[in-house]
């Protein structure tokens, strides 16, 4: 309110001095071009995120298939919601999802917490191998998924070496993308890998944003190292670790390229995480009505969280 | 910083703790940048050396890896081969060592070429329609302003594969399907988000006084934003810049679904390579150090804004 | 964030005190967060049946609720 009545005054006085300028102003007031400067985005993100999920939205209460486009469309209400939300199978890609999830976030939140608690006691050339640290997460999903799968291999691969190295057993013995109980874990491994770096980047601004004062305060109180961890440290980067928290589990929820091209959903189905499921019956069986309304659960789900997630990032903005 | 008082101060570690802590981190950056050293070395071995057991650390350099990834061979019999000229160039000979000789350039620098254009095109209409959107957002009373700016940020989150399948029919529709121009637009749009939140921040921190006194001296608002807030916000747009760059490089999910020849980018292209019985090891290494790189050294270049841009703007230091 | 500073505060009635919006978003996260957990929690396919209908509860109240004057 301020800032515009004196900007106002500033063109008021413009106008003033120059008349020349008046009709410009006059032409370009400052609601026209807030308008002129944010119209272009939001009829982007009409035309290519908002009107292509109405269309979802439509489509998840139809029969559509998306490669016999010329069968009449049929109206079916609820119908897909209702067989996949008592579908078992469905229900079981949660699970994997939710395996998958609570693994890489629990261990990507304590060694990002304790590679930011450490890097904050700023030895020297902490810069530089934080920066080293961060590279990981970076890299194209993708691609680091597929030059795990090279690390992977059962005889050739570097990790099986590595494990075979220190347990003994032969480098031959166990497959981690083939294997049903480990290549959960094989998708868990690559995640951490990749994204520990963030949360530790989060926790560090966390533990930096903590001033002084406090410590010397309870320096004077005769607070030990310990209570102080767990009074003053911990508690104070908590809204920052909540913040990372969320992002990854939002992110890990509808992860899809990594996951997609380590195991591709496999062996059977013990990997398929949401995103997957909703890949193959959209672009391979294509149901494209059934994997719509799939979509919307998905979607729904996210942007639930999301708005959780923005809570807490104005709280760690007001810091 | 920390003053000359401070330095002493009871809440600076002890040399001990710092030398402990030191080498803790440097132990986890060093076995976290095994797998990365490892796939760029592989993409230096010839195919017998990547796959031998054990893992070879010592190995004779080749750029066989490399000659896989540009170019397409077939198998000849050796009478044919003897038959040819002498071998043109290093690829040839080293094709011709494996009774192959080269048929032609392979796919990868037109996928690489596709993930340049692409990347340099969605970023660039990203940061010039966010660079405004930011500015509107950082200096205008917008109404239902928090509200637009969750909105804007929400597209960004959603699932890749759920917002894929109505993109892939309307793409069909209007015929942008395997288009270059189809996926600049949608990568802007998942990237216009990230910039409007990154260069609010980044304009929010440049004094509106700035502008203020531009305007007493008789510029148009417009001139201002031109004049004055641009130059002071180009390490904000660079960094930005930088984030959206590397967000369209490394997409795959939307590539991969909707581009198939014209405009398939690089990361779906990388794993079908294959060669002979598999996959061609030491080519697929080569393809993905060419395509990391440029992210590594644009890290290096980004460290200071880094977590910035991973929280939104939000958290500055 | 919040204190409360007016020198009524004995005099507000329910809708004052509770109808807030801290507390309103409290309520719509814990509602999100429960749909959350049902949708991927093992034990139950009734409640895998209904996260649905309470993620989207949740989140259509905490777009209300965040309308709320403070």
């Amino acid at each position: 309110m301020n800032e515009l009545s004196a900007s106002s005054r500033i063109t008021y006085r413009a106008v003033m001095v120059r008349p020349g300028v008046a009709r410009r102003i006059r032409g370009l007031s400052d609601k026209t071009l807030a308008w002129l400067f944010i119209t272009p985005t939001i009829l982007l993100l009409l035309a290519i995120n908002i009107f292509p999920l109405l269309w979802t939205i439509y489509l998840s209460f139809t029969n559509y298939r998306a490669n016999r486009a010329n069968v009449p469309t049929i109206w079916l209400g609820a119908d897909w919601y209702r067989s996949i939300l008592t579908d078992p199978d469905i229900w079981a890609a949660m699970q994997v999802t939710a395996h998958f999830v609570i693994w890489t976030v629990l261990i990507e939140t304590v060694l990002g917490f304790g590679l930011a608690y450490l890097i904050d006691k700023k030895f020297r050339g902490h810069g530089m191998w934080t920066t080293i640290i961060l590279l990981p997460m970076m890299l194209s999903p993708a691609v680091v998924g597929n030059f795990w799968t090279f690390l992977y291999q059962p005889q050739i691969g570097l990790f099986n070496y590595v494990v075979a190295f220190f347990t003994g057993r032969a480098a031959s013995s166990f497959q981690m993308l083939g294997d049903v109980t480990l290549s959960p874990w094989a998708i868990v491994i690559v995640d951490a890998w990749m994204w520990t770096p963030y949360v530790m980047l989060i926790c560090l601004a966390g533990l930096r944003s903590i001033p002084d004062y406090i410590y010397e305060a309870a320096e004077v109180d005769r607070a030990t190292k310990w209570r102080q961890f767990w009074s003053i440290t911990l508690p104070m980067a908590l809204p920052f670790i909540m913040l990372a928290v969320l992002f990854r589990g939002i992110e890990n929820f509808k992860m899809f390229d990594m996951v997609n091209l380590l195991t591709g959903g496999g062996p059977g189905s013990t990997t398929e995480v949401a995103s997957i499921t909703l890949k193959r019956a959209a672009f391979e069986s294509w149901r494209t009505g059934y994997s719509s309304a799939f979509a919307i659960i998905l979607f729904v789900t996210v942007f639930g969280l999301a708005n959780i997630y923005v809570k807490a990032l104005n709280r760690v903005k007001s810091r | 910083m920390t003053s000359a008082t401070t330095a002493h101060s009871v809440v600076e570690p002890s040399a001990t703790t710092r030398r402990f802590a030191g080498s803790l981190v440097i132990l986890y950056a060093i076995i976290t940048m095994i797998p990365l050293v490892w796939i760029m070395l592989t993409a230096f071995k010839s195919p017998d050396d990547a796959i031998s057991y054990p893992p070879k650390v010592m190995f004779k350099p080749s750029l066989e890896g490399f000659c896989n990834l540009f170019t397409t061979r077939s198998r000849q019999t050796p009478e044919f081969i003897r038959s040819l000229g002498p071998p043109q160039g290093m690829c040839d000979e080293i094709a011709r060592s494996r009774n192959m000789v080269v048929a032609g350039p392979s796919n990868y620098v037109p996928r690489f070429i596709n993930s340049l254009i692409i990347a340099f095109g969605s970023t660039v209409l990203a940061v010039a329609l966010g660079t405004l959107s930011a500015y509107g957002f950082s200096r205008f009373r917008v109404p239902l302003k928090d509200d637009l700016l969750f909105f804007i940020l929400s597209t960004r989150m959603m699932p890749p594969i759920a917002v894929a399948i109505p993109i892939y029919l309307m793409y069909r529709t209007v015929g942008l399907s395997d288009t270059r121009l189809g996926m600049i637009l949608l990568y802007t749009s998942v990237n216009v988000s990230l910039a409007v939140w990154l260069l609010k921040g980044f304009i929010d921190e440049i004094p509106r006084e700035y502008e203020e006194a531009a305007m007493i001296d008789g510029y148009t608002r417009f001139q201002a934003f031109v004049k004055v807030v641009l130059p002071q916000a180009t390490t904000g747009i660079a960094a930005t810049a930088i984030f959206c760059l590397i967000f369209a490089w490394n997409e795959y999910a939307f590539a991969v679904l909707l581009t198939s020849g014209n405009a398939q980018t690089a990361p779906p292209f990388i794993p079908i390579i294959i060669g002979e019985g598999g996959q061609d090891w030491p080519a697929v290494a080569a393809g993905t150090t060419l395509f990391l790189v440029p992210i590594v050294v644009f890290t290096v270049l980004l460290r200071k804004h880094l977590l910035r841009g991973i929280t939104f703007g939000a958290v500055r230091k | 964030m919040s204190l409360d500073v007016t020198p009524s505060v004995a005099h507000r009635g329910f809708t004052d005190r509770i109808l807030r919006r801290g507390p309103l978003e409290a309520v719509a996260t814990t509602i999100i967060a429960a749909g959350v957990v049902m949708l991927m929690q093992p034990f139950s396919l009734t409640l895998y049946s209904w996260s649905f209908a309470t993620t989207l509860f949740g989140t259509v109240m905490f777009t209300i609720v965040s309308k709320v004057r403070e």
